[in-house]
């Protein structure tokens, strides 16, 4: 869907328990620079939900959150730079 | 099939159903104020425990139950609800958390909960149970007639005229941060306010029926793992009375609500998480079983009772999270 977009990095955060999809998801933006993308792989409910939450907060754009199978999602998040 | 067994699984049925979709966790409630700045699940714990406020007073004017707060032993309800909260955090839920995970398919979930079991058994039961017998005695206070402690009698007021001023105080302030806010941000299938209502009801109407199962109190969890282990363990006396049938509806309950919203999965971390998971829930076992509570014991079901040794507890259990997730969360990642 949409034309193809360029990944920067990709952090597979499945299995993780709380927090840590989240946390991993927020350090590894804090590092990127402005406009750098970043691809999620995730299946714990409460963190896909969760992070888009954090994401406003902090600047970053969710691009897209795409079911990949179950609970399994992939999210696609545009860094905006700042710490 | 019996009233016990009846009434807990349809109490945790639900509860495990409305905790699944809710994602309902006082261990990311409380965690998360401080390491994500969210707020969203604490507003739910705040509306559930509004609504039982309402809702345990309004049964006990009616006559329908007896309010039964849990006996307070400082000592006891601060060692016990400090390492509690250390525990959730390092397993990665609460009490309740940890249970509807294992309907999820959440293998660490699963060994979060034995160690709940384990951990919790062994206080009651086993080599851990004279520090907790030890710190109860020695620091536990009663009213002058001998009844537990309560906000209410503590000062000398009529138990349900002090909960209805502070539910109207709560309702007033509630209305104001809506208009103020909004039902803000709330991106989810159940809101945090409808999820919120949803446990404070469920959580009310488990009083009359706890009750007449020989039980006198709301929703626990901890005490209905202990009592199934102990059912299952060979040469230990023990069966699961309403409280062990409840934490298996829990887990019924939200592996329905998996299924129904497709995310219901078997997920195996590697086996050092499910270690430490094991190890947290051994934790929140031993602490909630010497606090006499565990979150859901104390918070969920004692801070609306006005209960003197869940209002400490509990306190204890957001302070033994808060530092548990600086050291966990907040201190390493600002060394980057």
């Amino acid at each position: 869907m949409g034309e193809e977009v360029k990944i920067t990095k990709t952090i597979d955060v499945r299995g993780e328990i709380c927090p840590y999809p989240d946390m991993k998801t927020m350090v590894a933006l804090a590092k990127m620079a402005p406009g750098e993308i970043l691809e999620v792989l995730i299946d714990y409910p409460l963190s896909l939900e969760r992070i888009p939450r954090g994401l406003k907060k902090k600047k970053h754009k969710l691009l897209q959150t795409e079911q990949i199978d179950g609970p399994d999602y992939r999210l696609l998040i545009e860094a905006h730079g700042l710490k | 099939m019996t009233i016990v067994v009846l009434t807990g699984l349809l109490v945790g049925i639900a509860f495990g159903f409305v905790l699944q979709r809710g994602r309902f966790c006082m261990n990311s409630a409380f965690r998360d104020v401080v390491t994500l700045q969210d707020f969203t699940l604490l507003k739910s714990v705040g509306v559930a425990l509004l609504v039982e406020l309402i809702g345990f007073t309004a049964l006990s004017m009616a006559g329908v139950i007896t309010l039964n707060p849990k006996t307070f032993f400082w000592g006891a309800n601060i060692v016990g609800g400090f390492v509690f909260g250390v525990g959730m955090v390092i397993a990665g839920g609460c009490a309740s958390g940890i249970t509807y995970r294992v309907g999820e398919g959440l293998a660490a979930a699963f060994t979060a909960v034995l160690g709940l079991a384990i951990g919790g058994y062994i206080t009651a039961a086993g080599f851990l149970n004279p520090i907790a017998i030890g710190l109860q005695t020695s620091t536990k206070v009663v009213a002058g007639d001998g009844s537990n402690l309560t906000l209410a009698n503590l000062f000398g007021i009529d138990h349900h005229a002090m909960a209805l001023v502070i539910a109207l105080i709560a309702v007033v302030a509630w209305a104001i941060y809506i208009r103020k806010n909004g039902n803000d941000e709330d991106n989810r299938d159940w809101s945090w306010m409808s999820t919120g209502v949803a446990i404070g009801l469920i959580g009310t109407i488990a009083f009359p029926l706890s009750a007449a199962a020989g039980r006198n109190y709301p929703l626990g969890v901890t005490a209905g793992w202990v009592a199934n282990l102990k059912t299952i363990l060979p040469g230990v006396e023990g069966s699961p009375g309403w409280l062990g049938w409840m934490v298996i509806g829990i887990v019924i309950g939200a592996l329905i609500a998996a299924y129904s919203a497709d995310e219901l999965k078997l997920r195996i971390p590697p086996w050092k998480t499910l270690l430490k998971t094991f190890g947290g829930g051994c934790l929140m076992g031993f602490g909630a079983v010497t606090s006499g509570g565990c979150n859901i014991g104390h918070i969920l079901s004692g801070v609306p009772q006005l209960a003197i040794s869940s209002i400490l507890g509990g306190i204890f259990i957001i302070l033994g999270a808060w530092i548990a997730a600086y050291f966990l969360f907040i201190r390493p990642l600002k060394e980057d």
